[in-house]
């Protein structure tokens, strides 16, 4: 089987170079027979890494540990869950996984636009093909997953302990699609480019798969978060860290990406710019590969290090040069055909949150890679850590919000004062209310008071924007409210989806502010039946057992948790040993609730005296996080979905021509 | 004035609020990163200063001791060679949570943040980075060259 594999991405590899060359003769040629050979070369591409993938599973299944990454990475006694997501566990198998994803991602792109947008299809196989064909040219010559070991190791090393969790294994699948998603676009805005066509075909063409790549990376990025904070066990869960920053600098220029096309589509503006940052997104899911691939900056929780750093650098260079060349050639054609007509508009808004968003990825940025950057300006390795990302993003963060609240009740084109302040005067002053409110009930963090305002603000322009949609329908069709309501939506999905997406960014912040700000801490070292107090509960120190199994043992602490002198809840905060490899984790136990969460870790433990340390954290309103993530995917997953008929959008009457998503 | 005139004037200073606020960020919160032996060569200029420094522990000088705020923790850390090579070394101390990583007997390659004082490392965090080596180790095992890997 396995050589089945490596055969087929030799294969692979040469069918990507042919699907790349014979696309751009076809194209340049205008021979269509040299354009559906690449193309069929790139369907080919898929096949055969399907197979590849195939047989690196069935190694794993299989136990065949003479395969060095099924050795490496995982054991006869993994369960078979983790078994199949060593497959992405380890540097060999998750680069071919990344190729599987790009590759099904082109064939359907293929497929779905095998009778139109034949003009830039050439183009797009061409982009494709060859950033399929860097990858496989890593799998083929730099990180081989089917290398053989000299002799068989009867068993193997096991994945790494801290990777055998439900969240880590859907964590990099999820990245990866974000990732490789943004290939699509890119693809497409390459082949505008090349052919000239730089009308908005290629943006609407890949409006779809442009949400798709930000529904992923957003959830990769909320995977990410969600197995920090319930497996690394030091109360948090974001730590700034290069490989963190890696996932979430091109989620925040594909933020900007999907808010400024719009502006595209509706007025012709800011086609430069929409060329710039889907560049630039892309180049950003290379560079976060490179940087948690590399090791070119020291992470703390880098599972990786390897020598794939000069290969990367030198694909992302070429990459960069050739899409900003590309762009430069065609600047006279990207001019824009109109302008702002008032700084008051909704195109402002946008534009305004364009900057924003760019100026955190730029931010991001330079914090990540100012330890490169100042020794070889300095000489010095300067290093920042959470708080400067804080610090800088903080702000930038909170006025990001209030955009959110501003930018939906602001006209196109050219809204009036008037119109303005009738639509933002009551959100407004219930915001400002609000912040009062928690004022007088003694909130003091400024921040705190400004973010949870703001949050109110934005929360009430989108309820007063459902509740106008409502009763419009209510007045003119006489429909009853739900029945309005759902019909609203489902008429304008790109809109309300839009709102709803808002709603989870919204509750996030609560997350950040609760977190942020009112977080608490607490370590001890305690005898059993020591009782001890944190943010309202009293914890009492039980003792410790142990445990034992052939995967694992565990020493496990129980903690009463009390509130106002009764028990609610005994958590079990653990420490594991596993013994292939031999390494213990820390397992933390917590008792959320909606206001926030009991944190508590098992630090340290005395055999003798049975004393143990214990960590406990009070992390306020972080469930809003992940209950934002979900209203986040379900608003993404409206705005996604096919809409039949197209139909008229009130407060897009003002604005020069209206146009549904037809694709 | 025109809008696109007024909004570049606005955005210019959205920029310059932006490169301000990472210039300051940098100004309050860059903490200097040195290997062990950078650390070591210029640690009488680096009085009171914050850094972080990556080494690796020394074998046999790891001290644990409970108390009522956490383990205390004291060892020395030195250059990433083997053991008996270690010239010099420098101690750190450290209250709080050990890492699950952290040998006791020495050995693990540490990254520790805290502050440099009375030639001691007085460190606010102590983080392994062992998962990374996990990855190294095997690469050269695999007879792989490894140029990225300490």
């Amino acid at each position: 089987m396995t050589d089945v594999g490596s055969m087929a991405l030799a294969i692979g590899w040469v069918m990507a170079l042919y699907a790349v060359v014979m696309s751009l003769i076809g194209a340049w040629t205008r021979k269509r027979d040299f354009v559906a050979s690449a193309e069929h070369a790139a369907l080919a591409v898929w096949g055969v890494v399907v197979v590849a993938v195939a047989a690196l599973l069935h190694a794993l299944v299989t136990h065949d540990f003479n395969i060095a990454y099924v050795a490496e990475y995982s054991s006869s006694t993994l369960p078979l869950y983790y078994t199949v997501a060593a497959l992405w566990g380890g540097q060999a198998g998750s680069l071919l996984f990344w190729l599987l994803i790009l590759t099904s991602m082109s064939a359907v792109v293929l497929l779905q636009n095998s009778g139109r947008n034949r003009e830039l299809m050439p183009y797009v196989t061409a982009t494709l093909m060859l950033i399929s064909l860097f990858f496989l040219s890593m799998v083929n010559f730099i990180t081989p997953p089917f290398e053989r070991l000299a002799f068989t190791p009867p068993e193997g090393r096991d994945l790494n302990p801290l990777l055998q969790n439900y969240w880590m294994t859907i964590h990099p699948p999820s990245l990866y699609t974000g990732f490789v998603g943004c290939s699509v676009p890119f693809a497409f805005a390459m082949a505008a480019l090349a052919t000239g066509r730089l009308d908005d075909i290629w943006i609407r063409t890949t409006r779809r798969w442009t949400l798709l790549a930000w529904f992923f990376l957003s959830l990769g990025n909320l995977f990410g978060a969600e197995w920090a904070y319930l497996v690394l066990g030091w109360g948090g869960y974001w730590a700034w860290d290069p490989v963190e920053n890696a996932a979430f600098m091109p989620w925040l220029t594909c933020t900007a990406f999907l808010h400024s096309v719009m502006i595209q589509e509706k007025k012709n503006m800011m086609k430069i710019w929409n060329m710039v940052l889907i560049i630039l997104t892309f180049l950003l899911t290379i560079f976060g590969t490179f940087l948690t691939r590399s090791g070119v900056i020291s992470s703390v929780h880098s599972f990786t290090q390897s020598g794939l750093g000069p290969f990367f650098l030198s694909f992302l260079g070429l990459m960069a040069v050739i899409s900003f060349a590309l762009m430069i050639w065609r600047l006279p054609l990207l001019k824009s055909e109109n302008e702002l007509d008032s700084l008051l508009s909704r195109e402002t808004a946008f534009l305004m949150n364009n900057l924003v968003f760019v100026g955190i990825a730029f931010a991001t940025f330079w914090g990540t890679i100012f330890p490169v950057i100042s020794e070889a300006v300095r000489g010095v390795k300067i290093t920042v850590g959470p708080p400067f990302f804080n610090t800088v993003n903080a702000p930038l963060g909170l006025l990001l919000l209030f955009l959110t609240g501003v930018g939906p009740v602001i006209a196109w084109r050219r809204a009036s004062w008037g119109s303005l302040r009738r639509n933002i005067l009551i959100p407004f002053s219930i915001g400002i209310l609000g912040g009062l409110a928690l004022f007088a009930g003694g909130m003091r963090h400024f921040y705190a008071l400004l973010s949870f305002s703001l949050c109110i603000f934005v929360s009430s322009t989108i309820v007063m924007e459902f509740y106008r949609g409502v009763r419009a329908r209510q007045v003119m069709m006489g429909e009853a409210p739900h029945v309005a309501l759902v019909r609203l939506i489902a008429k304008n999905r790109r809109r309300y989806g839009g709102y709803i997406v808002h709603v989870g960014i919204v509750m996030m912040f609560l997350a950040f502010t609760g977190t942020s700000a009112f977080k608490q801490e607490r370590q001890i070292t305690v005898n059993p039946g020591d009782s001890f107090e944190i943010g309202g509960y009293t914890l009492k120190y039980d003792g410790i057992e142990t445990k034992d199994t052939p995967h694992i043992a565990y020493l496990l602490a129980t903690v009463g948790v009390f509130q106002d002198g009764e028990l609610v809840e005994t958590l079990h905060p653990e420490k594991r040993f596993y013994k292939k490899p031999e390494q213990p984790t820390t397992e933390v136990a917590i008792r959320s609730t909606l206001g926030g969460d009991l944190y508590l870790v098992l630090g340290g433990f005395d055999q003798d005296t049975k004393m143990a340390t214990i960590q406990a954290y009070v992390n306020p309103l972080v469930s809003f996080l992940w209950y934002g993530g979900l209203v986040l995917a379900l608003g993404t997953f409206v705005t996604i979905l096919p809409q039949r008929a197209p139909a008229p959008a009130p407060a897009y009457a003002s604005g020069s021509r209206e146009r549904v998503a037809t694709e | 004035m025109t809008a696109g005139t007024k909004f570049f004037v606005g955005s210019i200073a959205l920029v310059g609020a932006v490169a301000y606020l990472i210039y300051a960020g940098v100004q309050q919160t860059g903490v200097y990163y040195f290997k062990i032996d950078e650390f070591l060569a210029r640690q009488d200029s680096l009085a009171g200063e914050g850094v972080r420094v990556a080494g690796r522990v020394a074998v046999g000088s790891v001290t644990k001791k409970m108390t009522p705020k956490g383990e205390e923790l004291n060892f020395r850390i030195g250059d990433f060679v083997s053991e008996g090579e270690v010239k010099e070394t420098v101690p750190v101390h450290f209250v709080g949570v050990t890492p699950d990583m952290f040998k006791a007997e020495g050995g693990s390659d540490v990254i520790v943040e805290g502050k440099y004082r009375d030639g001691m490392i007085h460190a606010q965090s102590v983080m392994t980075s062992c998962p990374s080596k996990y990855e190294a180790e095997a690469q050269q095992q695999q007879g792989g060259a490894v140029p990225g890997a300490r």
